[in-house]
């Protein structure tokens, strides 16, 4: 049946897609692609399921098929319109991430988690800047570079392949109700991870830049960096007060406003030079360990969340050219290779040194390979950054990712049921999602409760 | 209502700062890429689709401090629209019924539309134009879905002449009446001639959007069965305008030497009816694989989204195709009534409200003949409603009203179909005359249900009726 819909969807989308009007502006165009690859994706999801692969490894797929690089039922302005999803759905992403986050249980994890963002995490970094610097004959946009040049390059590369995602890995948890220290320790090491990542890309971008001959101001490098990080991470404390605050004391429409409050800080924090994920991971974390409104939050967020989510990974895979890969694909699948070997033994050699439990030791690496947003981000990032290696470098590091994005959520379901953690979340919660009908609704005001 | 205001302005004005604080390269590509769209939502272009110039773009630090300004004070004006004082003045000046009800959300879109707060500009209504679509189809579909066949088998015995009088009354009049206004100041005199065919399609719209009616008169009226007739002459009332917009979107295309797709008007009548019926058979399928709560909210959003943008995409009515849509379902056999109703309850209300907002910046309030159009259409409007029950018309046995029912059927304000009709119209044909049509029913919405609640307080006073049912909150009317 499923199957029959995703095909009646596409003869459809077909049949519409012909008629191409010239006044067919892009509202239109991306009513119907909102829609259509919301449908499409949801659908992709539950036959990928049926094949006990991850949902979201559905929405991105259907993405890459249905989007510009396959069959190109969504044409790149459609894409590009619907990535206004992206902001939001990270910021509610990292919110959750957040309110996961509680001090008082993460702390026996803290030593694990530290351990493995430095040794695992760092230590690939240098472990990718190694592998693109002796590898750099096989990637003509370095072949200018002297060998300084060529390192500080190839640590900026590191940085940028090694970013994790805490979206993923939210999801993936939600799908597979996910309960106990592998996931626990994993969510804690993204999220921390990506606030390193930012910071060493700031860091690691300028020296190259400097060194490169573009000239870095080391003063104004270090106030936007600090404005980012920390003003972040205040405007997320304020945001998460006034949360707090609202959900307690107001109730009415808390889901909408919650809505509204992501798209603000996806939106306007942008253009104020905020990172909303850092923003609204500082927010969610306040709510957990400052207020008592946090299982509310997490609970309204959930409700309205899936449509926003299967867009957010649906628009992700739309946005991968997998064309990309026939041109850089050995250096990427060699990459990918570095990446995994440098996550995964990394992580086994930290959680061993940290004492952790053997199922962390085992199975935490994996929950560090899936990338998305931030990896996506970073690999834009670093092509504006350094627009004289054109469009060869970003190739690179979005073939990567489009590796990564496919695969990895795929290695870390597998490795979240293999460590017994899959089905184990807290019966009342999980009783709250499988019951979504009656309490995963949006909260709409007084009239409706 | 107060929170949610609040909460709705913030979604609402949110993708402001998108456009507030663009860079002239992501402007630029996005105008150029979407110009007809932007001409559709412009208020004041003509037709063919000409992009507005827009209010320059403010720099960059300004632009933010100006955002979050604006948003600061749509807020505060959004928490005064839901505050308790606020509302029983409305209710003292009658203006809490439905559709003004939502008035404080038009209010939000009128003054961020303003040149001098500049924050819904064109190129943010660019942005919004997808939401715009989506609550076409939201709209379409909902009052799809309550289109019951069962009702019209159950016809009162005598009641075909009030369905009849009450639908042609105020369509004749506020076509001929609003119609010939609109002729002589429509800003297209050399095209506008009798006969022609923008004023055959301005006098159609005018005249559908007129026959619409709210059945809001149970508020005032212990009308016993003749509740049931008032309804059923507001879902008539509904069918004829879907078919009335349905006839404009087929009849009056623009003829576009490079679109694919050159058929005649009937065709695509045809394909809109077929487009909706296929869409029913689809989200038919959709729904039967659902089992959660949030799984229907993604299917019901994402077929909406897809009938919307499907019906837009070959410029047809989504109002049309939605409600095609929406009715087969609700007539349809399965399991999923209830559940689908629940979705589409949760799912009206927010989309209506953020409709509202960007109805209310498209209102082009500068334009005095808009003004002028009003109360013409407001009076034909009333007039036909009114002598439509009069009781020389319904003089036998089975067809006499008693004078609540007259007052209750006769005085009835305008339903939001009105306004998606006339919304749709617009989006349809972005020309200055429709702009002038949607300042007359906008405001003449307002007016006629300032009016009418006036009339029905007093006749309710005098008559000793009591008001048997709270007021309605803003949704599209009284789901069932």
């Amino acid at each position: 049946m499923n199957v029959l819909i995703v095909f009646v969807l596409a003869g459809l989308m077909q049949a519409i897609r012909s008629f191409d009007a010239p006044y067919n502006g892009l509202g239109l165009g991306t009513t119907l692609a909102f829609g259509y690859l919301l449908l499409t994706a949801y659908f992709a999801g539950t036959l990928f399921k049926a094949a006990r692969l991850p949902k979201l490894t559905g929405y991105i797929a259907a993405g890459i098929v249905v989007g510009p690089a396959v069959l190109g039922f969504l044409n790149e302005p459609m894409v590009q319109s619907l990535k206004i999803v992206n902001g939001v759905a990270i910021a509610l992403i990292a919110m959750t991430a957040g309110t996961e986050l509680e001090f008082r249980t993460m702390r026996p994890l803290m030593r694990t988690i530290l351990w493995i963002t430095v040794i695992a995490v760092m230590g690939t970094v240098g472990l990718l800047a190694t592998a693109v610097f002796f590898a750099r004959g096989l990637l003509p946009f370095m072949a200018n570079l002297d060998s300084q040049q060529s390192m500080l390059i190839a640590l900026v590369l590191g940085v940028v392949m090694v970013a994790q995602s805490p979206a993923v890995v939210m999801a993936l948890r939600d799908e597979t109700q996910a309960e106990g220290p592998v996931s626990r320790t994993v969510l804690g090491v993204v999220v921390i991870a990506d606030l390193a990542v930012i910071l060493m890309f700031a860091i690691t971008s300028s020296l190259a830049k400097a060194f490169l001959g573009q000239g870095a101001d080391v003063s104004q490098t270090a106030w936007a960096l600090a404005w980012e990080l920390f003003g972040s991470m205040g405007v997320g404390a304020l945001i998460g007060s006034l949360l707090a605050l609202y959900t307690t004391k107001v109730k009415a429409g808390a889901g909408l406003f919650l809505l509204a409050v992501a798209f603000i800080l996806a939106e306007v924090g942008q253009r104020l030079h905020l990172d909303p994920l850092l923003a609204a991971l500082a927010a969610g974390m306040l709510i957990r360990n400052a207020s008592t409104a946090a299982e509310e939050i997490h609970h309204q967020i959930e409700a309205f969340s899936l449509p926003i989510y299967v867009l957010f990974f649906a628009v992700a895979g739309a946005n991968l050219h997998i064309s990309v890969l026939a041109s850089v694909g050995l250096p990427a699948v060699m990459f990918v290779v570095v990446r995994g070997i440098g996550l995964y033994y990394g992580t086994r050699i930290a959680t061993a040194f940290a004492g952790a439990p053997k199922d962390v030791q085992r199975f935490a690496g994996f929950g560090l390979l899936p990338q998305a947003g931030l990896a996506l981000a970073l690999s834009m990032l670093f092509t504006k950054t350094f627009p004289e290696f054109g469009a060869d470098a970003g190739a690179l590091t979005l073939g990567v990712v489009a590796l990564n994005e496919l695969v990895a959520p795929v290695i870390y379901r597998w490795a979240l049921v293999r460590s017994g953690e899959a089905g184990k979340l807290a019966p009342s919660m999980q009783a709250d999602i499988v019951s979504g009908d009656e309490s995963g609704l949006v909260d709409l005001g007084p009239e409706h409760g | 209502m107060l929170s949610f205001v609040v909460a709705l302005s913030s979604v609402v004005f949110a993708p402001v700062a998108i456009a507030q604080t663009y860079d002239a390269f992501d402007a630029g590509s996005d105008t150029v890429e979407a110009a007809p769209s932007t001409a559709a939502l412009s208020p004041s272009t003509n037709q063919p689709p000409v992009v507005e110039p827009s209010p320059a773009p403010p720099t960059q630090h300004g632009g933010v401090i100006k955002t979050i300004l604006g948003i600061l004070a749509l807020l505060t004006l959004a928490y005064l629209g839901g505050h308790a004082k606020v509302r029983a003045w409305e209710e003292r000046l009658g203006i809490s019924q439905m559709m003004a009800a939502g008035f404080p959300f038009v209010v939000l879109g009128m003054v961020a539309h303003l040149p001098a707060v500049g924050i819904l500009t064109d190129d943010v209504l660019l942005e919004l134009d997808p939401l715009l679509h989506v609550g076409l189809g939201c709209v379409g579909f909902v009052f799809g879905f309550r289109f019951d066949l069962r009702t019209l088998r159950q016809f009162p015995v005598g009641s075909e002449r009030l369905v009849f009088f009450s639908t042609f009354f105020p369509f004749v009049l506020a076509l001929g009446l609003s119609a010939f206004v609109l002729s002589l100041v429509s800003p297209q005199q050399d095209m506008f001639v009798f006969s022609g065919p923008l004023f055959l399609r301005d006098a159609l719209i005018l005249g559908t959007a007129a026959a619409m009616s709210a059945p809001t008169a149970r508020r005032w009226y212990r009308l016993g069965k003749s509740t049931r007739l008032s309804l059923l002459v507001v879902r008539v009332e509904e069918l004829l305008g879907i078919a009335g917009l349905a006839l404009v979107a087929a009849y009056f295309r623009p003829q576009n030497a490079d679109a694919s797709w050159h058929l005649p008007g009937t065709a695509w009548l045809l394909l809109s009816v077929g487009l909706g019926a296929t869409i029913a058979a689809l989200t038919f399928a959709i729904l039967q694989t659902a089992t959660r709560g949030p799984e229907f909210l993604v299917l019901s959003l994402g077929a909406i989204a897809f009938a919307a943008g499907a019906a837009g995409y070959l410029h047809l009515s989504s109002v049309v195709v939605t409600f095609i849509a929406g009715a087969l379902l609700n007539n349809f056999p399965g399991e999923y009534h209830m559940r689908l109703r629940d979705t589409l309850r949760r799912l009206e209300r927010p989309i209506l409200l953020l409709s509202l907002v960007i109805i209310g910046a498209l209102w082009q309030l500068s334009d005095w003949r808009g003004w002028l159009l009003m109360p013409v259409f407001v009076c034909a409007r009333l007039a036909g409603k009114w002598w439509a029950t009069h009781p020389v018309l319904l003089a036998d046995e089975q067809s006499r009203l008693t004078q609540e029912e007259r007052y209750a059927l006769g005085l009835s304000p305008m339903g939001t179909l009105a306004i998606a009709i006339v919304i749709n119209a617009k989006v349809l044909y972005p020309g200055a005359s429709i702009s002038l049509i949607v300042s007359a029913v906008l405001g003449g919405g307002l007016l006629t249900e300032i009016f009418v609640q006036r009339v029905h307080r007093k006749h309710a006073a005098k008559t000793r009726v009591i008001r048997n049912t709270p007021p309605p909150s803003v949704t599209l009317g009284g789901m069932p």
